[in-house]
């Protein structure tokens, strides 16, 4: 059996008490205390998450730019230094493979973050689709540590933590008082600072070398318990997705679906001939939110019903510790996805009202 | 360490039983209940049900996942804690003082483990 992978946080998770998963093969943690409660934490307050596992990718050369142009549905040519985009991978039927961030560090220099169940058929793709382009595809994902920071007070931990907040979607490189080894991307011995997240609240990613990893983790995690806040695991990653309607790459999708299907028609957004343009179609489901009016949950498989005809299937579904009802996520045929149309879903041998909602539930 | 009172058996799908003048009171062990994490909503079964050993008795939702308790013997359900449909955390906080129903027994009982043997089983 091969062992699982741990990110260089393994061992400070073990000792905070988390209850450790196998996630796509890393051990991961799962919860530090409940999974509600961290939720909670990163809505009202702060909170942090190890999310080292994900993959990173450098992309470097003369043709950097023209060859994520073809690569990419997203006009990442236009993207200036210092911006990040979200994007996906599509196959040649254009279904996403994995969706991502790219970023623009320089004129002919990007790296983009894949899933960590991803990363490797990922590398290959990008490698397999580069021939004929002058460019430079390196997998740095063992070098990179990456530690979230999300929540309406996750300010308050980057002012703690001498961070200053790059903007949405909008990434620098910032000096630390910590001292800090060359990282992998930049080559600098700086953080990655990214106005990203995964969970619909205000936040950063901090980047950094995997050795400074445990160094970045504890400063935050003392300024986090300043603020109210709570490390939290990927249960809770997870409910904060769901509530704000993102997608997860090998849940709501595994190559069988296209942006316009999932509702990130804005990705496409690229004049040149990127690979799976000329297989794009409007789709005959595109991917909503569903909020059932009660604590049973949908869950992925389970069937969305108008009366004795299925319309669509679930994907994730969990409860809500927002709107305290279950919510659910999944693909419905077109005629049926206005927001506030009624239909049931099947849960076991039962079929639950349910009203379809844009994916963000949880506004 | 994993709370398992010596005074129950336990099933290979980690329900907890007690008899007592052929009424069977159910539960979770404390084993299911960490696996399961948070428990949201807890589908309780109809009075007057009749259930087979083996059998899914009720269906527990967790934040993360939906999973099915299963009756450890043949009988009809005669009483469920209502309590549960409200604060079904409270099976988190304490799995064997909260059970979940109680079967009238009519037949045979699933295989089941001491506390001994159930710890074995779930590998500590």
């Amino acid at each position: 059996m091969v062992e699982n992978k741990r990110t260089p946080l393994y061992d400070e998770h073990v000792r905070l008490n988390a209850k450790i998963i196998d996630f796509h093969g890393w051990d991961m943690p799962l919860q530090y205390t409940k999974i509600l409660d961290e939720h909670m934490a990163v809505r009202r307050h702060v909170g942090m998450f190890d999310v080292s596992h994900m993959g990173d990718i450098i992309v470097e050369g003369k043709d950097a730019a023209s060859f994520l142009d073809r690569i990419l549905p997203t006009k990442i040519s236009q993207l200036k230094i210092g911006d990040a985009a979200y994007s996906a991978f599509l196959n040649n039927d254009g279904n996403i493979i994995d969706d991502t961030i790219v970023y623009r560090l320089s004129l002919d220099k990007f790296f983009f973050v894949p899933n960590a169940s991803m990363i490797d058929i990922i590398f290959n793709w990008v490698k397999e689709n580069s021939t004929g382009f002058d460019v430079r595809i390196t997998n740095v994902s063992d070098d990179i540590a990456c530690i979230a920071i999300q929540g309406p007070e996750s300010d308050k931990v980057m002012a703690d933590l001498g961070i200053s907040y790059p903007g949405q979607f909008k990434f620098s490189l910032q000096n630390s008082s910590m001292a800090l080894k060359t990282n992998s991307i930049t080559n600098s011995k700086q953080l990655i600072i990214s106005g990203t997240g995964y969970t619909g609240e205000n936040g950063i990613e901090i980047l950094c070398s995997s050795e400074d990893a445990v160094g970045v983790w504890r400063s935050a995690l003392e300024s986090i318990k300043r603020h109210s806040g709570l490390p939290c695991g990927l249960g809770s990653r997870d409910t904060l997705r769901m509530e704000k309607g993102m997608l997860l790459s090998g849940t709501d999708f595994h190559g069988d679906r296209n942006p316009h299907e999932c509702a990130i028609s804005f990705i496409v957004n690229n004049d040149t001939e990127f690979i799976g343009k000329n297989s794009l179609t409007k789709g005959k489901q595109v991917f909503r939110g569903f909020i059932i009016d009660g604590k049973i949950i949908p869950r992925s498989g389970n069937t969305v019903h108008n009366g004795n005809i299925t319309i669509g299937t679930i994907t994730s579904g969990t409860l809500s510790p927002i709107l305290e009802k279950s919510i659910a996520l999944g693909f419905i045929d077109r005629e049926y996805s206005k927001p506030g149309t009624n239909v049931t879903i099947r849960i076991r041998d039962r079929y639950l009202p349910a009203e379809v909602s844009r994916p963000k539930m949880v506004p | 360490m994993t709370k398992i009172p010596e005074n129950l058996r336990y099933t290979k799908t980690h329900e907890w039983f007690a008899e007592e003048s052929g009424v069977v009171t159910v539960g979770i062990s404390d084993y299911a209940q960490s696996q399961l994490t948070d428990i949201v909503y807890i589908d309780l079964p109809a009075v007057g049900s009749k259930k087979k050993a083996g059998e899914t008795l009720l269906t527990i939702e967790s934040v993360k996942s939906a999973e099915d308790v299963f009756s450890p013997v043949d009988g009809e359900v005669i009483q469920v804690n209502s309590k549960l449909s409200d604060s079904p955390e409270e099976v988190n906080k304490d799995c064997y003082a909260n059970w979940m129903v109680k079967i009238r027994k009519t037949g045979k009982f699933v295989d089941s483990m001491d506390a001994a043997q159930y710890r074995k089983f779930i590998g500590e």
